[in-house]
């Protein structure tokens, strides 16, 4: 353990800021990393890939720096604590899946016989052992991602980064991968997972990193997460037929800031209400408790700050896709 | 893991760079044997250069004497008979007393103005003979047709035809894939993410492409010469050091390109097209910049000290000595890598674009 305290963290953002041209990808980002699994998450053009591509030396930062145990991430050094499993489906797609991965073992450093020796090993990893000898053109979709789950494993690194290594798994694959990955994690590898399987994510981990334009919006578990959401208020619109009287239910409820009453929204006047609410997750409970108690028509629900709503639709489910 | 996790060090001390790199030179050696279809296209264009030069040298394009000297004239060698004194007079004979059963040339309808015999000036008739009998003293010349053909060769083939075509395509189809193809394929990544520094990659990626840009370069230069004849084969013995050096600072140059563009094929044509081709057949220092025209000088320089009339050679007057050709050209291929390797080990990896 103290050992463990002594190293530098294992992977470390340290406001690091990358710009393509005009565009800002990531902004500031801080985010260390020790062990264990952590999801990362968040929409199209967030700033996912850019973070991993950082994070194993593709991309170098405008501004800040990036480590892997204390070596600058662009140093050529880090990449040998660092196995990427990138999203792109490119390979030299001539090769058979174990001449792929072991082409891979040898530009790693490792004499032939070691090559062989840890593809097979890797290959026997992701269940591919049997049907590595054919072409990677003929592979389908979750072949593909097992031999490029297979390279990334192969000098055993201390960090893993997968941008989205589930997609186009099936579920029976899906599962044995998800077991791998904890079994990874429970062995003290670190694990930086991209994924837009945000159901499949919470099965794995409860430590999750959301970006939002470039920004690391939350990192934590998903309780911590939660609970930091509770200090900021959400706008829901409620379509009652007499919003006055459900006004003053409203306001009897502890976490309601403000109600107001028919305002000028699209959709039919004066039979809505827009309620600020404090902590989301309790709001909703106390307001369906109401809802039941009193009979309501409630004939709309619709959260306005649609920014929070994204947020809640990572942390509570929502459909489960960014 | 925690045997995993004690055994890192182990682990990383059996992975070598050095070993990484050179497995590296080898798969990017490998790479071009599998990415055939440009292997095929650069071959395909070499068998239609090679077989347009095996049509002109069957013809005897590169022997003055039977070439012809003008539209509607006969040979060289035929005109510098016909030009001679004695046939002259029998031709101006005819034209007096004109013979039905003479032929053509005896009857007198093809000599011109100047060609007309003048019996009653001998001082002038005597030197204009001397003038009109040259034309057969150089066709008699095996020396000087040796010598007008070699040159001529050297000219259209291996300037034109080598240097400024074949050379500069076969080395950018080949050195600008290393990272081209990949690149366009996507699968750069796979070497990027390799624990070897970027630097050492561009290196190996060069040395990967370098036997196949000379085998192409240089074997281009092999078939072209193998078909050119008796000139052919002195030009592959006096100029392969020339094109070998050529290749090299080709293939640096369009290495760089293929680590610096996307699309580092057009801009290659676009140098080779506009750049070598019109850049150093300007007069001026403008070709100063040109590789091609440091290739064509040692190859001037060579063919000028084996006592060839390099004259013949309109543009290459300016030439620099070859002491220059070979420093700007090694120069250039060792700047060119240097740098390249700099920036390459500068710039972002993004496949995404």
């Amino acid at each position: 353990m103290n050992e463990s305290a002594l190293q530098p963290p294992l992977l470390l953002f340290e406001q690091v800021s990358k710009w393509y041209g005009s565009v800002l990808a990531l902004n500031q980002v801080t985010l260390e990393l020790t062990r264990g699994i952590t999801g990362l998450v968040g929409a199209n053009g967030a700033g996912k890939s850019t973070l991993l591509r950082m994070a194993n030396g593709q991309l170098k930062p405008t501004m800040g720096r990036v480590s892997v145990r204390g070596v600058d991430a662009w140093d050529w050094r880090a990449r040998r604590l660092v196995g990427y499993c990138p999203d792109l489906d490119a390979f030299y797609e001539d090769l058979s899946g174990r001449g792929f991965v072991w082409v891979m073992a040898r530009l790693c450093g490792y004499t032939r016989r070691e090559s062989t020796r840890r593809t097979e090993a890797v290959l026997e990893r992701v269940g591919m052992r049997d049907r590595a000898d054919r072409t990677l053109r003929g592979y389908s979709k979750g072949m593909r991602q097992r031999i490029k789950l297979a390279q990334a494993m192969l000098h055993d690194p201390e960090l893993l980064i997968l941008d989205e290594p589930l997609s186009g798994i099936d579920p029976i694959g899906r599962q044995e991968l998800l077991e791998l990955f904890q079994a990874l994690a429970a062995q003290g590898k670190c694990l930086l997972i991209s994924s837009h399987e945000l159901e499949a994510l919470e099965k794995l981990t409860n430590h999750v990193a959301i970006m939002a334009r470039g920004r690391i919006a939350a990192v934590g578990t998903l309780q911590q997460i939660r609970d930091l959401l509770d200090d900021h208020p959400l706008s829901v619109r409620v379509d009652v037929p007499d919003p006055r009287a459900v006004a003053r239910l409203l306001l009897a409820l502890p976490d309601v800031l403000a109600v107001d009453v028919s305002p000028k929204l699209p959709g039919e006047p004066g039979v809505c209400v827009v309620v600020k609410a404090r902590n989301p997750k309790r709001f909703f409970q106390q307001f369906g408790a109401l809802v039941v108690e009193h009979a309501l028509d409630v004939r709309r629900l619709e959260p306005l700050d649609e920014s929070a709503h994204a947020i809640l639709g990572y942390l509570l489910g929502g459909s489960g896709r960014t | 893991m925690s045997a995993g996790a004690s055994s890192q060090s182990n682990i990383t001390s059996r992975q070598s760079a050095l070993r990484a790199w050179c497995a590296l030179v080898a798969q990017s050696f490998q790479r071009h044997w599998r990415v055939r279809a440009m292997g095929w296209i650069a071959l395909a264009l070499l068998a239609i250069v090679v077989v347009w030069v095996a049509l002109i040298t069957e013809r005897g394009a590169w022997n003055l004497a039977d070439q012809r000297a003008r539209r509607g004239a006969g040979t060289y060698r035929q005109e510098a008979e016909r030009l001679r004194p004695a046939n002259r007079y029998l031709a101006f004979g005819n034209v007096i007393r004109p013979q039905d059963d003479a032929p053509k040339e005896a009857r007198g309808e093809r000599l011109q103005a100047h060609e007309i015999p003048n019996p009653l000036n001998p001082t002038e008739d005597a030197l204009r003979s001397l003038v009109l009998a040259v034309p057969k003293a150089v066709t008699d010349s095996d020396t000087f047709l040796r010598e007008w053909g070699f040159v001529t060769y050297s000219r259209w083939v291996v300037h034109l035809l080598f240097v400024g075509f074949v050379l500069p395509l076969f080395t950018l189809a080949y050195a600008s894939a290393a990272f081209g193809a990949e690149r366009e394929s996507r699968s750069l990544v796979w070497v990027m993410t390799r624990p070897i520094p970027r630097s050492a990659i561009y290196l190996a990626k060069f040395l990967g492409a370098l036997p196949w840009c000379a085998l192409f370069g240089l074997g281009g230069f092999v078939a072209l010469c193998a078909v050119g004849g008796p000139h052919g084969r002195e030009a592959l013995v006096r100029y392969w050091p020339a094109a070998a050096l050529a290749a090299l600072a080709f293939a640096a140059l369009f290495h760089l390109l293929g680590a610096l563009f996307r699309r580092p094929v057009v801009v290659g044509l676009v140098y080779v097209f506009f750049f070598e081709a019109v850049v150093s057949a300007l007069p001026g220092s403008l070709k100063l910049l040109s590789l091609s025209f440091y290739a064509r000088s040692l190859m001037y320089n060579e063919a000028a000290d084996a006592g060839y009339p390099v004259e013949l050679l309109p543009a290459m007057a300016a030439a620099v000595t070859s002491k220059t050709a070979w420093w700007v050209l090694g120069s250039a291929t060792v700047a060119l890598t240097v740098a390249g390797a700099a920036l390459f080990a500068r710039i972002d990896y993004r496949d995404d674009l």
